[in-house]
């Protein structure tokens, strides 16, 4: 449950190039609440497949760009 | 704070105080005279119905706080609650075998009755925490 994971995001600075929106407004619109986009942006939980790809197209970019995977080995 | 994460906040602020006021009642009756002459019964229903109803209580008040946030929950949330359930139903198991045991070497309904109510509040109390635990601190799948 709490092991790190070596999955990151760029949630933060999508939020800002996309006219700043705020926390709340991407929760809205990715279905969500606002303390999980916070959770997510801290690294504290990794979205399902399902909703990375919601927020993805929500700033209109792929999957990759929103979320990165670090290679073990860094 | 989510209405989940208050809901368990409720919990957590409910049980805790039930078990220990019913613990008062009951532990130096215990310790002072014969099992069958404790008065357990009417402190356990109280002690029930009152967790029942504070509990009840506390979700109508977490949820009058912030009433457009009281229906809203994410797979975040359900994933929290499913983590949580499985790690407090150990100790509703573990209360439910000691009662089984119990009732098996035909121990006084006393203890028994004890096994499976403090079990479930035990239960009840690492779930609430575990979920506030799993809130605040980091909760990963991948």
């Amino acid at each position: 449950m709490v092991k790190p994971t070596l999955v990151t995001n760029s949630i933060r600075s999508l939020r800002f190039a996309n006219g700043e929106m705020t926390q709340a407004d991407l929760a809205d619109r990715v279905g969500v609440t606002r303390q999980t986009i916070i959770a997510i942006e801290q690294g504290k939980y990794s979205p399902t497949l399902e909703m990375a790809f919601r927020i993805a197209r929500v700033f209109r970019v792929p999957l990759d760009e929103a979320f990165q995977y670090a290679d073990e080995q860094e | 704070m989510t209405f989940l994460e208050k809901s368990n906040w409720v919990v957590l602020v409910v049980a805790l105080p039930t078990l220990l006021v019913y613990v008062a009642v009951v532990a130096p009756q215990v310790l002072g005279k014969p099992i069958a002459e404790v008065s357990w019964v009417q402190p356990m229903i109280f002690a029930i119905v009152g967790f029942i109803v504070a509990n009840v209580l506390g979700n109508v008040v977490a949820a009058a706080s912030n009433p457009s946030e009281a229906d809203k929950n994410d797979e975040r949330d359900r994933e929290i609650d499913h983590v949580g359930e499985r790690v407090g139903n150990w100790l509703i198991i573990a209360g439910s075998i000691a009662a089984l045991v119990l009732a098996m070497t035909r121990a006084d309904h006393f203890w028994i009755a004890n096994a499976i109510f403090l079990g479930g509040i035990a239960g009840a109390l690492l779930s609430s925490v575990t979920k506030i635990a799993a809130y605040h601190g980091s909760f990963q799948r991948w």
